[in-house]
Protein backbone atom coordinates (compact mmCIF):
# COMPACT_ATOMS: atom_id res chain seq x y z
CA UNK A 1 0.00 0.00 0.00
CA UNK A 2 1.39 3.35 -0.99
CA UNK A 3 1.69 6.27 1.39
CA UNK A 4 -1.02 8.18 -0.48
CA UNK A 5 -3.39 5.19 -0.51
CA UNK A 6 -2.97 4.77 3.21
CA UNK A 7 -3.47 8.49 3.85
CA UNK A 8 -6.66 8.35 1.79
CA UNK A 9 -7.95 5.24 3.54
CA UNK A 10 -7.28 6.80 6.95
CA UNK A 11 -9.02 9.99 5.87
CA UNK A 12 -12.10 8.06 4.76
CA UNK A 13 -12.14 6.10 8.01
CA UNK A 14 -11.82 9.32 9.99
CA UNK A 15 -14.80 10.85 8.19
CA UNK A 16 -16.84 7.70 8.79
CA UNK A 17 -16.00 7.75 12.48
CA UNK A 18 -16.86 11.45 12.67
CA UNK A 19 -20.28 10.59 11.28
CA UNK A 20 -20.75 7.83 13.86
CA UNK A 21 -18.65 8.86 16.87
CA UNK A 22 -19.97 5.96 18.94
CA UNK A 23 -17.92 3.56 16.83
CA UNK A 24 -14.70 5.29 17.78
CA UNK A 25 -12.32 2.98 19.66
CA UNK A 26 -11.80 4.95 22.85
CA UNK A 27 -10.31 2.13 24.95
CA UNK A 28 -7.78 1.25 22.32
CA UNK A 29 -6.88 4.91 21.85
CA UNK A 30 -6.31 5.48 25.57
CA UNK A 31 -4.21 2.33 25.75
CA UNK A 32 -2.08 3.47 22.83
CA UNK A 33 -1.76 6.94 24.31
CA UNK A 34 -0.33 5.40 27.45
CA UNK A 35 2.22 3.41 25.46
CA UNK A 36 3.19 6.03 22.90
CA UNK A 37 3.03 9.25 24.91
CA UNK A 38 3.16 8.62 28.64
CA UNK A 39 5.81 5.92 28.62
CA UNK A 40 7.97 7.86 26.17
CA UNK A 41 8.23 10.85 28.50
CA UNK A 42 11.33 9.77 30.50
CA UNK A 43 13.48 8.88 27.49
CA UNK A 44 12.37 11.98 25.56
CA UNK A 45 13.18 14.20 28.52
CA UNK A 46 16.58 12.60 28.96
CA UNK A 47 17.60 12.82 25.30
CA UNK A 48 16.42 16.37 24.71
CA UNK A 49 18.02 17.44 28.00
CA UNK A 50 21.36 16.08 26.77
CA UNK A 51 20.97 17.61 23.30
CA UNK A 52 20.19 21.01 24.85
CA UNK A 53 23.30 20.71 27.01
CA UNK A 54 25.50 19.76 24.04
CA UNK A 55 24.28 22.64 21.89
CA UNK A 56 24.88 25.02 24.75
CA UNK A 57 28.41 23.70 25.35
CA UNK A 58 29.31 23.90 21.67
CA UNK A 59 27.91 27.40 21.43
CA UNK A 60 29.87 28.63 24.42
CA UNK A 61 33.06 26.87 23.27
CA UNK A 62 33.06 28.42 19.81
CA UNK A 63 31.52 31.83 20.60
CA UNK A 64 34.04 32.30 23.39
CA UNK A 65 36.73 33.01 20.77
CA UNK A 66 34.83 36.16 19.89
CA UNK A 67 33.85 36.89 23.47
CA UNK A 68 30.24 36.28 22.51
CA UNK A 69 29.34 33.45 24.91
CA UNK A 70 26.03 35.05 25.67
CA UNK A 71 24.86 34.44 22.10
CA UNK A 72 24.98 30.72 22.81
CA UNK A 73 21.69 31.31 24.65
CA UNK A 74 20.12 32.62 21.43
CA UNK A 75 21.51 29.62 19.63
CA UNK A 76 20.02 27.16 22.11
CA UNK A 77 16.67 28.92 22.31
CA UNK A 78 16.02 29.36 18.60
CA UNK A 79 17.51 26.07 17.46
CA UNK A 80 15.67 24.01 20.07
CA UNK A 81 12.27 25.63 19.68
CA UNK A 82 12.24 25.83 15.91
CA UNK A 83 14.05 22.72 14.77
CA UNK A 84 15.88 20.40 17.08
CA UNK A 85 13.15 19.84 19.69
CA UNK A 86 10.54 18.62 17.25
CA UNK A 87 13.05 16.76 15.07
CA UNK A 88 14.63 14.79 17.91
CA UNK A 89 11.21 13.92 19.30
CA UNK A 90 9.93 12.87 15.88
CA UNK A 91 12.98 10.71 15.23
CA UNK A 92 12.71 9.12 18.68
CA UNK A 93 9.01 8.41 18.20
CA UNK A 94 9.61 7.01 14.72
CA UNK A 95 12.16 4.61 16.16
CA UNK A 96 10.19 3.80 19.26
CA UNK A 97 6.51 3.76 18.28
CA UNK A 98 6.67 3.67 14.49
CA UNK A 99 8.67 0.45 14.59
CA UNK A 100 6.35 -1.09 17.14
CA UNK A 101 3.28 -0.16 15.05
CA UNK A 102 4.80 -1.83 12.00
CA UNK A 103 5.79 -4.94 13.93
CA UNK A 104 2.40 -5.20 15.64
CA UNK A 105 0.32 -4.72 12.53
CA UNK A 106 2.71 -6.87 10.52
CA UNK A 107 2.47 -9.79 12.89
CA UNK A 108 -1.31 -9.43 13.01
CA UNK A 109 -1.24 -9.64 9.23
CA UNK A 110 0.97 -12.74 9.37
CA UNK A 111 -1.29 -14.49 11.85
CA UNK A 112 -4.37 -13.71 9.72
CA UNK A 113 -5.78 -11.59 12.55
CA UNK A 114 -6.46 -8.77 10.11
CA UNK A 115 -8.30 -11.15 7.77
CA UNK A 116 -10.30 -12.42 10.74
CA UNK A 117 -11.31 -8.85 11.60
CA UNK A 118 -12.32 -8.17 8.04
CA UNK A 119 -14.46 -11.30 7.79
CA UNK A 120 -16.21 -10.38 11.04
CA UNK A 121 -17.35 -7.22 9.34
CA UNK A 122 -14.79 -4.74 10.67
CA UNK A 123 -12.64 -2.34 8.78
CA UNK A 124 -9.06 -2.89 10.02
CA UNK A 125 -8.23 0.72 9.14
CA UNK A 126 -10.98 1.94 11.45
CA UNK A 127 -10.26 -0.51 14.26
CA UNK A 128 -6.48 -0.77 14.29
CA UNK A 129 -4.94 2.04 12.32
CA UNK A 130 -7.04 5.15 12.89
CA UNK A 131 -6.64 5.09 16.71
CA UNK A 132 -2.89 4.58 16.37
CA UNK A 133 -2.38 7.45 13.96
CA UNK A 134 -4.62 9.73 16.00
CA UNK A 135 -2.57 8.95 19.08
CA UNK A 136 0.63 9.97 17.31
CA UNK A 137 -0.97 13.23 16.18
CA UNK A 138 -1.83 13.99 19.81
CA UNK A 139 1.38 12.65 21.32
CA UNK A 140 3.92 14.45 19.18
CA UNK A 141 2.99 18.03 20.15
CA UNK A 142 2.86 17.04 23.83
CA UNK A 143 6.22 15.30 23.68
CA UNK A 144 7.69 18.13 21.62
CA UNK A 145 6.64 20.66 24.24
CA UNK A 146 8.15 18.57 27.04
CA UNK A 147 11.27 17.92 24.98
CA UNK A 148 11.79 21.62 24.25
CA UNK A 149 11.48 22.49 27.92
CA UNK A 150 13.98 19.78 28.87
CA UNK A 151 16.41 20.95 26.20
CA UNK A 152 16.21 24.57 27.36
CA UNK A 153 16.75 23.36 30.92
CA UNK A 154 19.77 21.30 29.92
CA UNK A 155 21.15 24.23 27.91
CA UNK A 156 20.75 26.51 30.90
CA UNK A 157 22.42 24.09 33.26
CA UNK A 158 25.47 23.72 30.98
CA UNK A 159 25.60 27.48 30.44
CA UNK A 160 25.76 27.93 34.19
CA UNK A 161 28.21 25.15 35.07
CA UNK A 162 30.43 25.32 31.96
CA UNK A 163 30.03 28.87 30.70
CA UNK A 164 29.50 30.67 33.98
CA UNK A 165 26.24 32.23 32.76
CA UNK A 166 24.02 32.42 35.83
CA UNK A 167 20.42 31.19 35.58
CA UNK A 168 19.11 34.74 35.96
CA UNK A 169 21.16 36.01 33.06
CA UNK A 170 20.27 32.91 31.01
CA UNK A 171 16.56 33.49 31.55
CA UNK A 172 16.82 37.19 30.80
CA UNK A 173 18.79 36.56 27.60
CA UNK A 174 16.44 33.73 26.59
CA UNK A 175 13.29 35.80 26.92
CA UNK A 176 14.94 38.47 24.79
CA UNK A 177 16.19 36.04 22.14
CA UNK A 178 13.10 33.96 21.56
CA UNK A 179 9.54 34.87 20.79
CA UNK A 180 6.23 33.06 20.65
CA UNK A 181 6.75 32.73 16.88
CA UNK A 182 9.73 30.40 17.35
CA UNK A 183 7.72 28.27 19.71
CA UNK A 184 4.77 28.16 17.31
CA UNK A 185 6.97 27.19 14.36
CA UNK A 186 8.13 24.11 16.23
CA UNK A 187 4.73 23.15 17.59
CA UNK A 188 2.84 23.54 14.30
CA UNK A 189 5.13 20.97 12.70
CA UNK A 190 4.65 18.36 15.40
CA UNK A 191 1.19 16.95 14.53
CA UNK A 192 2.11 16.67 10.85
CA UNK A 193 5.20 14.69 11.74
CA UNK A 194 3.03 12.42 13.90
CA UNK A 195 0.73 11.86 10.94
CA UNK A 196 3.63 11.01 8.63
CA UNK A 197 5.17 8.56 11.11
CA UNK A 198 1.84 6.86 11.76
CA UNK A 199 0.85 6.54 8.12
CA UNK A 200 4.24 5.16 7.11
CA UNK A 201 4.35 2.72 10.02
CA UNK A 202 0.87 1.34 9.40
CA UNK A 203 1.30 1.16 5.62
CA UNK A 204 4.54 -0.78 6.04
CA UNK A 205 2.87 -3.05 8.58
CA UNK A 206 0.15 -3.98 6.12
CA UNK A 207 2.79 -4.80 3.50
CA UNK A 208 4.16 -7.66 5.60
CA UNK A 209 3.87 -11.02 3.85
CA UNK A 210 3.98 -14.44 5.45
CA UNK A 211 7.61 -14.65 6.49
CA UNK A 212 9.54 -13.47 9.53
CA UNK A 213 12.09 -11.96 7.19
CA UNK A 214 9.53 -9.69 5.61
CA UNK A 215 8.44 -8.51 9.06
CA UNK A 216 12.03 -7.44 9.74
CA UNK A 217 12.39 -5.81 6.35
CA UNK A 218 9.19 -3.81 6.65
CA UNK A 219 10.04 -2.68 10.18
CA UNK A 220 13.40 -1.40 8.96
CA UNK A 221 11.74 0.24 5.97
CA UNK A 222 9.19 1.86 8.25
CA UNK A 223 11.78 3.51 10.50
CA UNK A 224 14.09 4.58 7.69
CA UNK A 225 11.26 5.93 5.57
CA UNK A 226 9.53 7.81 8.36
CA UNK A 227 12.74 9.46 9.59
CA UNK A 228 13.55 10.44 6.00
CA UNK A 229 10.08 11.87 5.44
CA UNK A 230 10.15 13.71 8.75
CA UNK A 231 13.36 15.46 7.72
CA UNK A 232 12.02 16.24 4.23
CA UNK A 233 8.85 17.60 5.80
CA UNK A 234 10.92 19.73 8.15
CA UNK A 235 12.73 21.16 5.15
CA UNK A 236 9.46 21.94 3.37
CA UNK A 237 8.18 23.64 6.50
CA UNK A 238 11.38 25.71 6.71
CA UNK A 239 10.75 26.95 3.16
CA UNK A 240 7.12 27.62 3.96
CA UNK A 241 7.82 29.53 7.18
CA UNK A 242 10.58 31.52 5.52
CA UNK A 243 8.22 32.55 2.73
CA UNK A 244 5.54 33.74 5.14
CA UNK A 245 8.16 35.44 7.29
CA UNK A 246 7.74 33.42 10.49
CA UNK B 1 -34.65 -19.74 4.19
CA UNK B 2 -34.92 -20.11 0.45
CA UNK B 3 -34.29 -23.54 -0.95
CA UNK B 4 -31.31 -24.12 -3.17
CA UNK B 5 -27.63 -24.01 -2.47
CA UNK B 6 -26.38 -21.95 0.47
CA UNK B 7 -23.18 -21.15 -1.35
CA UNK B 8 -23.32 -20.88 -5.11
CA UNK B 9 -20.08 -20.36 -6.99
CA UNK B 10 -20.30 -19.94 -10.76
CA UNK B 11 -17.56 -19.69 -13.35
CA UNK B 12 -15.03 -18.36 -10.83
CA UNK B 13 -11.62 -17.21 -12.08
CA UNK B 14 -8.97 -16.15 -9.59
CA UNK B 15 -5.34 -15.49 -10.39
CA UNK B 16 -2.23 -13.72 -9.21
CA UNK B 17 -0.13 -12.11 -11.92
CA UNK B 18 -0.03 -14.46 -14.91
CA UNK B 19 -0.81 -17.47 -12.79
CA UNK B 20 -4.42 -18.64 -12.88
CA UNK B 21 -5.26 -20.52 -9.69
CA UNK B 22 -8.97 -21.12 -10.14
CA UNK B 23 -10.10 -21.52 -13.73
CA UNK B 24 -13.85 -21.26 -14.36
CA UNK B 25 -14.76 -23.15 -11.23
CA UNK B 26 -18.36 -23.84 -10.21
CA UNK B 27 -19.45 -25.33 -6.93
CA UNK B 28 -22.60 -25.60 -4.80
CA UNK B 29 -22.87 -26.15 -1.09
CA UNK B 30 -26.25 -27.38 0.09
CA UNK B 31 -27.93 -26.35 3.27
CA UNK B 32 -26.96 -28.37 6.32
CA UNK B 33 -24.20 -30.42 4.75
CA UNK B 34 -20.51 -30.73 5.50
CA UNK B 35 -18.58 -30.27 2.29
CA UNK B 36 -14.92 -31.28 2.32
CA UNK B 37 -12.70 -29.61 -0.26
CA UNK B 38 -9.50 -31.50 -1.01
CA UNK B 39 -6.74 -31.09 -3.52
CA UNK B 40 -2.98 -31.11 -3.88
CA UNK B 41 -1.01 -28.44 -2.08
CA UNK B 42 -1.27 -25.28 -4.11
CA UNK B 43 -4.37 -26.47 -5.94
CA UNK B 44 -6.22 -23.41 -4.66
CA UNK B 45 -8.33 -24.77 -1.80
CA UNK B 46 -7.55 -21.92 0.55
CA UNK B 47 -7.75 -19.46 -2.32
CA UNK B 48 -11.27 -20.68 -3.03
CA UNK B 49 -12.26 -20.26 0.62
CA UNK B 50 -10.71 -16.81 0.86
CA UNK B 51 -12.39 -15.73 -2.36
CA UNK B 52 -15.80 -16.86 -1.16
CA UNK B 53 -15.47 -14.86 2.06
CA UNK B 54 -14.30 -11.84 0.10
CA UNK B 55 -10.65 -11.62 1.13
CA UNK B 56 -9.31 -12.16 -2.36
CA UNK B 57 -10.46 -10.38 -5.51
CA UNK B 58 -11.77 -12.45 -8.39
CA UNK B 59 -11.36 -11.86 -12.07
CA UNK B 60 -14.57 -13.36 -13.28
CA UNK B 61 -17.61 -15.27 -12.12
CA UNK B 62 -20.16 -14.83 -9.38
CA UNK B 63 -20.47 -15.93 -5.79
CA UNK B 64 -23.73 -16.08 -3.91
CA UNK B 65 -23.76 -16.80 -0.18
CA UNK B 66 -27.11 -17.25 1.59
CA UNK B 67 -28.79 -15.76 -1.45
CA UNK B 68 -26.70 -12.59 -1.38
CA UNK B 69 -24.62 -11.77 -4.42
CA UNK B 70 -21.36 -10.35 -3.12
CA UNK B 71 -21.00 -8.06 -6.11
CA UNK B 72 -24.34 -6.41 -5.67
CA UNK B 73 -24.39 -6.23 -1.89
CA UNK B 74 -23.93 -2.81 -0.34
CA UNK B 75 -21.96 -2.32 2.86
CA UNK B 76 -24.89 -2.89 5.20
CA UNK B 77 -25.89 -6.11 3.41
CA UNK B 78 -22.31 -7.32 3.50
CA UNK B 79 -22.02 -6.67 7.21
CA UNK B 80 -25.31 -8.45 7.80
CA UNK B 81 -24.00 -11.39 5.81
CA UNK B 82 -20.72 -11.42 7.72
CA UNK B 83 -22.73 -11.82 10.90
CA UNK B 84 -24.23 -15.00 9.52
CA UNK B 85 -20.96 -16.82 8.91
CA UNK B 86 -18.07 -17.88 11.07
CA UNK B 87 -14.57 -18.57 9.90
CA UNK B 88 -11.87 -20.75 11.39
CA UNK B 89 -8.53 -19.76 9.92
CA UNK B 90 -5.69 -22.19 9.43
CA UNK B 91 -3.65 -20.87 12.34
CA UNK B 92 -6.66 -19.86 14.38
CA UNK B 93 -6.04 -16.12 13.90
CA UNK B 94 -7.00 -15.41 17.50
CA UNK B 95 -6.39 -11.81 18.53
CA UNK B 96 -3.15 -12.17 20.42
CA UNK B 97 -3.70 -9.16 22.65
CA UNK B 98 -7.02 -10.48 23.98
CA UNK B 99 -7.70 -13.38 26.34
CA UNK B 100 -9.64 -16.47 25.28
CA UNK B 101 -12.79 -15.03 26.82
CA UNK B 102 -12.37 -11.67 25.09
CA UNK B 103 -11.66 -13.39 21.81
CA UNK B 104 -14.91 -15.33 21.94
CA UNK B 105 -16.80 -12.24 23.11
CA UNK B 106 -15.31 -10.00 20.45
CA UNK B 107 -17.96 -10.61 17.77
CA UNK B 108 -20.74 -10.35 20.39
CA UNK B 109 -19.40 -7.14 21.87
CA UNK B 110 -19.27 -5.47 18.50
CA UNK B 111 -22.54 -6.68 17.06
CA UNK B 112 -24.95 -7.05 19.96
CA UNK B 113 -25.86 -5.06 23.01
CA UNK B 114 -25.48 -7.41 25.96
CA UNK B 115 -24.68 -7.06 29.62
CA UNK B 116 -21.20 -8.20 30.62
CA UNK B 117 -22.65 -11.01 32.71
CA UNK B 118 -24.68 -12.39 29.87
CA UNK B 119 -21.67 -12.18 27.57
CA UNK B 120 -19.57 -14.09 30.11
CA UNK B 121 -22.19 -16.78 30.29
CA UNK B 122 -22.44 -17.01 26.53
CA UNK B 123 -18.67 -17.18 26.14
CA UNK B 124 -18.54 -19.93 28.75
CA UNK B 125 -21.27 -21.86 26.97
CA UNK B 126 -19.48 -21.59 23.63
CA UNK B 127 -16.20 -22.69 25.15
CA UNK B 128 -17.84 -25.64 26.85
CA UNK B 129 -19.44 -26.57 23.58
CA UNK B 130 -16.03 -26.96 21.96
CA UNK B 131 -14.68 -28.79 24.99
CA UNK B 132 -12.59 -26.23 26.85
CA UNK B 133 -12.36 -25.95 30.62
CA UNK B 134 -13.52 -22.72 32.33
CA UNK B 135 -9.95 -22.30 33.70
CA UNK B 136 -8.71 -21.61 30.19
CA UNK B 137 -10.95 -18.55 29.80
CA UNK B 138 -8.39 -16.07 31.03
CA UNK B 139 -5.39 -17.41 29.16
CA UNK B 140 -3.82 -15.58 26.26
CA UNK B 141 -3.57 -17.25 22.83
CA UNK B 142 0.21 -17.58 23.22
CA UNK B 143 -0.35 -19.87 26.23
CA UNK B 144 -2.56 -22.31 24.35
CA UNK B 145 -1.61 -25.54 22.59
CA UNK B 146 -2.37 -26.00 18.89
CA UNK B 147 -5.50 -28.02 19.53
CA UNK B 148 -6.81 -25.56 22.10
CA UNK B 149 -6.15 -22.65 19.75
CA UNK B 150 -8.29 -24.33 17.10
CA UNK B 151 -11.04 -24.99 19.60
CA UNK B 152 -11.07 -21.38 20.79
CA UNK B 153 -11.08 -20.21 17.18
CA UNK B 154 -14.05 -22.47 16.53
CA UNK B 155 -15.82 -21.09 19.60
CA UNK B 156 -15.23 -17.59 18.26
CA UNK B 157 -16.48 -18.60 14.81
CA UNK B 158 -19.65 -19.89 16.51
CA UNK B 159 -20.07 -16.85 18.76
CA UNK B 160 -22.89 -15.28 16.79
CA UNK B 161 -24.63 -18.61 16.03
CA UNK B 162 -23.78 -18.52 12.34
CA UNK B 163 -25.52 -20.46 9.62
CA UNK B 164 -22.34 -21.29 7.72
CA UNK B 165 -18.95 -22.17 9.12
CA UNK B 166 -15.82 -22.04 6.97
CA UNK B 167 -12.99 -24.20 8.21
CA UNK B 168 -9.50 -23.88 6.75
CA UNK B 169 -7.64 -27.11 7.50
CA UNK B 170 -9.17 -27.57 10.94
CA UNK B 171 -7.18 -30.70 11.74
CA UNK B 172 -3.79 -29.76 10.29
CA UNK B 173 -1.09 -29.69 12.93
CA UNK B 174 -3.13 -31.76 15.37
CA UNK B 175 -2.17 -35.23 16.50
CA UNK B 176 -4.46 -37.99 15.15
CA UNK B 177 -6.43 -38.24 18.40
CA UNK B 178 -7.13 -34.50 18.68
CA UNK B 179 -7.81 -34.45 14.96
CA UNK B 180 -10.34 -37.24 15.36
CA UNK B 181 -11.95 -35.43 18.29
CA UNK B 182 -12.17 -32.29 16.23
CA UNK B 183 -13.90 -34.10 13.36
CA UNK B 184 -16.39 -35.54 15.77
CA UNK B 185 -16.95 -32.13 17.34
CA UNK B 186 -17.69 -30.58 13.97
CA UNK B 187 -20.05 -33.42 13.11
CA UNK B 188 -21.90 -33.04 16.45
CA UNK B 189 -22.16 -29.29 16.12
CA UNK B 190 -23.43 -29.59 12.57
CA UNK B 191 -26.10 -32.07 13.66
CA UNK B 192 -27.22 -30.15 16.75
CA UNK B 193 -27.05 -26.62 15.36
CA UNK B 194 -27.95 -27.39 11.75
CA UNK B 195 -24.83 -25.70 10.43
CA UNK B 196 -23.61 -25.75 6.89
CA UNK B 197 -19.89 -26.45 6.92
CA UNK B 198 -17.40 -25.65 4.19
CA UNK B 199 -14.19 -27.43 5.12
CA UNK B 200 -10.85 -27.25 3.35
CA UNK B 201 -8.74 -30.19 4.40
CA UNK B 202 -5.80 -32.47 3.72
CA UNK B 203 -6.93 -35.04 6.15
CA UNK B 204 -8.34 -38.24 4.63
CA UNK B 205 -9.72 -39.29 7.97
CA UNK B 206 -11.78 -36.09 8.20
CA UNK B 207 -13.28 -36.86 4.81
CA UNK B 208 -14.42 -40.28 5.93
CA UNK B 209 -15.65 -39.38 9.39
CA UNK B 210 -16.99 -35.85 9.05
CA UNK B 211 -17.91 -34.99 5.49
CA UNK B 212 -21.19 -35.60 3.71
CA UNK B 213 -19.76 -34.69 0.36
CA UNK B 214 -16.31 -34.18 -1.07
CA UNK B 215 -15.20 -31.84 -3.82
CA UNK B 216 -11.79 -32.45 -5.36
CA UNK B 217 -9.91 -29.47 -6.72
CA UNK B 218 -7.33 -29.98 -9.47
CA UNK B 219 -6.17 -27.89 -12.41
CA UNK B 220 -8.23 -24.97 -11.10
CA UNK B 221 -11.51 -26.84 -11.38
CA UNK B 222 -13.67 -29.20 -9.39
CA UNK B 223 -12.75 -32.53 -10.99
CA UNK B 224 -14.88 -34.77 -8.80
CA UNK B 225 -17.79 -34.14 -6.49
CA UNK B 226 -19.89 -36.49 -4.40
CA UNK B 227 -19.82 -38.72 -1.33
CA UNK B 228 -16.47 -40.24 -0.36
CA UNK B 229 -17.44 -43.68 -1.68
CA UNK B 230 -18.00 -42.21 -5.14
CA UNK B 231 -14.47 -40.84 -5.12
CA UNK B 232 -13.06 -44.34 -5.25
CA UNK B 233 -14.70 -44.80 -8.64
CA UNK B 234 -13.50 -41.53 -10.11
CA UNK B 235 -10.79 -41.98 -12.72
CA UNK B 236 -9.00 -38.64 -12.47
CA UNK B 237 -5.33 -39.53 -11.81
CA UNK B 238 -4.90 -37.30 -8.78
CA UNK B 239 -8.13 -38.55 -7.20
CA UNK B 240 -6.97 -42.11 -7.83
CA UNK B 241 -3.61 -41.61 -6.11
CA UNK B 242 -5.14 -39.65 -3.28
CA UNK B 243 -7.93 -42.02 -2.36
CA UNK B 244 -6.27 -45.25 -3.45
CA UNK B 245 -2.77 -44.52 -2.24
CA UNK B 246 -1.39 -46.46 0.70
CA UNK B 247 -3.08 -44.47 3.42
CA UNK B 248 -6.21 -43.95 1.38
CA UNK B 249 -6.88 -47.64 0.73
CA UNK B 250 -6.20 -48.54 4.33
CA UNK B 251 -8.83 -46.10 5.49
CA UNK B 252 -11.26 -47.04 2.76
CA UNK B 253 -11.05 -50.72 3.71
CA UNK B 254 -11.57 -49.96 7.33
CA UNK B 255 -14.49 -47.61 6.72
CA UNK B 256 -16.26 -49.78 4.20
CA UNK B 257 -15.91 -52.99 6.20
CA UNK B 258 -17.04 -51.27 9.40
Amino acid sequence: MLFADMLGAVGVAAIRVLARPREFRLTSTVNQLDRVAWRAVPIILLITFLIGGIISQQGIFHFRKFGAELYSVDLVGILVLREIGVLIVAIMVAGRSGSSYTAEIGSMKMREEIDALRTMGFDPIEVLILPRILVLIIALPVLTFLGCMAALYGGGLVAWLYGGISPDIYMARLTEAISLTHFKVGMIKAPFMGLVIGVVACAEGLKVKGSAESLGLQTTASVVESIFLVIVLDGLFAIFFASIGM
Amino acid sequence: MAQGPVIKVRDLVVGFGDQIVLDHLSLDVKEGEILGVVGASGAGKSVLLRTIIGLLPRRQGSIEVLGVDLDKANEAERRALERRWGILFQQGALFSSLTVRENVQFPMRENLVLSPRLMDEMALAKLEMVGLAPDDMNKYPAELSGGMTKRVALARALALDPEIVFLDEPTSGLDPISGGDFDELIRTLQQTLGLTVFMVTHDLESLYTACDRVAVLADGKVVAEGPVEAMLECDHPWVQTYFKGKRGSLLADRQLSA
